[in-house]
């Protein structure tokens, strides 16, 4: 008799541990008569994961709480919200293959994108296919993304807020130093805030773009801390390049104003960092706790219960777009009701009638023509962000738009120098 | 002789099944799983590719750059030169082959180890290249909008090969004639001489084999077929950009071919496909699948260290071994 584990028990065994697993892992579905279906078609593993897995978190509190209400109702009808998610691991060719398996197999009503370099195949297939779909970053949209709509984040013009307030309040700065990751989301984002920078009478004396693959910033920040700035900026990069960059500024010894796009799980490089040198740090991404989220002009319903269930179903993973997802999801609920169709096409038009839409910091514009080559972006007011005692704190809402209005010649000029203008990308 | 000859006609008449299966398959199957398969089918391209470079006894890292160079190529002499999609793609292949040709020469100083490592630093060499320089090669987010092919016949009228329909069976086309050439060259000469020199390299060349030009051959010839893949994936996805020919597709690819096994042409064949279809129906639990393909691949080297291409083969002996102990139990 042989002791241990044979091989035919060893297969018998995995092969009932792998069925097992299948039937007993949760799956984002729900089971009902009627359901619309919402995909998901972003990163949800790798390097650029920070900025879809938080996402699907967030929709998945939204999606359940529309369930657990009765569904939405819309021609007569009552639907349950069913997520599909596709991981396209921030690549082109998955991002494609996605994109159709949501829509021939799922048959799904919208799209949400993260957006950027896996975006052009996917967004493509969907104009072809009449697709509505979603991006957080407009730099996606041209004069052909005839249903790609930028309806909640518009990456990276709200970075204007951030400089203009820290201008007005912080007078004595009067010297920047850049960096971003040298891809589309960091490119559009440095165009951004060198016009800010110019419009505010902020001096830009150093301006770097690093690899995505980089792994060590250190000489990164070496190099603009020798330029001596008032103020270091940071973005826009994923959310571990801006934790480490801001190591790093700690590490040699910076003691000026930081200013970035995101600034993702920052209680972890607080407790790298300690509170003091983050004090006053700038950016764009509230925390939903925030008391400032309960002022009547904000579409977003229950923010601080939304981030309190947040935390306790996904503690320790907040970021700039858990919120984002779900208040594009609130934008489309309310247009669906409004259009009294699940139809993709009505929904669409329903949320863009009128030029105008509730955006979750306030009722915004369908904008975009001269930057973007399409008015599919939703913009008006954004907030400015400021770590205060530890905490993201929601320090004042700036309009986009007013920037605009005095500054645009400012943004175009440094969009075109660096190729970011929609007819140059299309090129 | 006989019965050699009725082996090789079963894999004929084999062979020709699962062809005539892929014929119909399109026709059955819906557009997304068609999808599904023609990326399977570039994929086979480049499984089997690779295969024939490890013939020459060298790893290499380098063989998705290499897709890229194709891709690259053929998206730029189409879309920047105007060229015909239909003479970009072959032309994509040999800049691909002539790239490979002018790295042969530091590459093929080293070897095992080293030469892998030297594979590495060129493959990131050329990506940083495309991540670097936007114009032409559109910096880190790459080409879009590259053209698919068409092809106005007469009497038919303009064939629009961004049909997947069309297009997978361009794919299988390339596929056919991919497989068939690198058979053949592993059946001739050639192939006798790489094995020799995969085995024995030091006696290779004391019978005067110039090791190096056999080397860079197989190097290049492969180099041509992993182009034309790139090629036609750059545009059957219209994109082409450099997260998409990075180390960690490579090490996909690495898996595969181990997984497939590398005796024989199909053995990466069945690796892709397997773990392309384990890909596919385990893909709700993407955020796993490192540690699934760690999984398999050390079960694999554990339990079949020839690869799946063998598996048939152990369970054939597996039985005969247990026919013969029931034999033996039921005589006792």
């Amino acid at each position: 008799m042989r002791n241990g584990i044979t091989r035919r028990r060893f297969i018998g065994t995995t092969a009932a541990g792998v069925a097992l697993v299948g039937t007993s892992l949760p799956r984002t579905s729900f089971g009902a008569e009627k359901t619309l279906k919402i995909g998901f078609l972003a990163p949800l593993t790798g390097e650029v994961a920070g900025w879809g897995l938080p996402g699907l978190n967030g929709l998945e509190i939204w999606a359940d709480e529309i369930n657990a209400g009765g569904g939405i109702q819309a021609g007569g009808d009552t639907y349950m919200v069913e997520l599909v998610p596709y991981d396209d691991e921030y690549l082109a060719d998955k991002a494609l293959r996605g994109a159709k398996k949501l829509v021939l197999e799922d048959g799904v009503g919208l799209i949400m994108m993260l957006g950027g370099s896996d975006a052009p195949a996917a967004v493509d297939f969907f104009t072809k296919n009449k697709v509505v779909s979603s991006t957080l970053l407009p730099s996606d949209l041209t004069d052909e993304t005839l249903y790609h709509m930028a309806p909640c984040e518009v990456h990276p013009i709200y970075n204007v807020t951030g400089v203009e307030w820290l201008a007005e309040n912080r007078p004595e700065l009067k010297t920047a130093a850049i960096c971003a990751q040298d891809d589309e989301l960091g490119r559009p984002s440095v165009a951004t805030y060198l016009a800010a920078f110019e419009a505010a009478g902020i001096e830009v004396v150093y301006q770097e773009f690093f690899a995505i693959d980089t792994v060590d910033f250190a000489p990164v920040i070496t190099s603009m801390l020798a330029t001596k700035p008032d103020i270091l900026c940071l973005d826009t990069a994923y959310p571990d390049f801006v934790n480490f960059l801001t190591e790093q500024a700690f590490l040699q010894g910076f003691d000026g104003q930081i200013i970035s796009c995101t600034f993702d799980f920052y209680p972890a490089v607080i407790e790298k960092v300690g509170t003091e040198f983050v004090e006053g740090f700038v950016f764009q991404f509230p925390d939903f706790d925030d008391p400032a989220l309960n002022e009547p002009h904000i579409n977003f319903p229950n923010p601080n219960g939304f981030f309190t269930a947040y935390e306790e179903r996904y503690p320790g993973t907040w970021s700039a777009v858990s919120w984002e997802y779900a208040a594009i999801a609130v934008q489309w609920k309310a247009a669906v009701e409004k259009a009294g169709s699940v139809d993709p096409m009505a929904v669409f038009e329903a949320m863009k009638a009128g030029g105008r839409a509730p955006h979750v910091f306030g009722d915004a514009n369908w904008w975009g023509t001269e930057l973007f080559g399409i008015d599919n972006a939703l913009v008006g007011d954004w907030p400015v962000v400021q770590i205060q005692n530890g905490k993201a704190v929601i320090v004042e809402y700036k309009s986009i738009i007013d920037w605009w209005a005095k500054h645009k010649d400012l943004m175009i000029k440094h969009f075109e120098a660096l190729g970011e203008m929609w007819y140059q990308r299309k090129a | 002789m006989l019965q050699m000859s009725s082996q090789t006609a079963l894999k004929s008449l084999g062979g020709a099944a699962v062809v005539a299966v892929l014929c119909v398959l399109p026709f059955v199957i819906g557009l997304y799983r068609l999808d599904v398969l023609i990326f399977l089918l570039i994929n086979i391209i480049v499984a089997v590719s690779y295969r024939f470079i490890t013939l020459t006894g060298e790893w290499s890292l380098g063989h998705v750059v290499m897709m890229g160079v194709g891709g690259y190529a053929s998206a730029l002499l189409a879309k920047k030169l105007g060229l015909s999609v239909w003479l970009a793609m072959p032309l994509g292949g040999l800049a691909t082959a002539a790239l490979a040709f002018l790295l042969a020469f530091p590459l093929f100083r080293m070897k095992g180890f080293y030469f892998l490592i030297g594979s590495f630093a060129a493959g990131e060499a050329i990506r940083r290249t495309w991540n670097h320089f936007r114009d032409p090669f559109g910096g880190p987010g790459g080409l879009a909008r590259i053209p698919t092919p068409e092809l106005e016949l007469p009497g038919v009228g303009l064939i629009d090969f961004g049909d997947p329909r069309i297009y997978y069976f361009l794919t299988l086309a390339v596929v056919l004639v991919s497989i068939v050439v690198f058979y053949r060259l592993e059946k001739s000469r050639i192939g006798l001489t790489l094995h020799a020199i995969h085995w024995q390299d030091s006696l290779a060349e004391s019978v005067g084999i110039n090791i190096w030009r056999y080397k860079t051959l197989a190097f290049c010839v492969a180099s041509f077929f992993v182009g034309l893949a790139g090629a036609l994936l750059g545009h059957h996805i219209t994109v082409v950009n450099p997260p998409q020919f990075s180390l960690a597709i490579m090490l996909y690819v690495l898996v595969w071919v181990i997984v497939g096994g590398t005796r024989t042409i199909a053995g990466p064949i069945v690796g892709v496909t397997v773990l392309s279809i384990v890909d596919e129906r385990l893909r709700e639990f993407q955020e796993y699948r490192p540690l699934i393909y760690g999984a398999i691949l050390i079960l694999t080297m554990r339990f079949l260290p020839t690869g799946l291409e063998d598996l048939p083969a152990k369970l054939i002996g597996l039985g005969r071994r247990l026919r013969r102990i029931r034999t033996t139990q039921t005589g006792s």
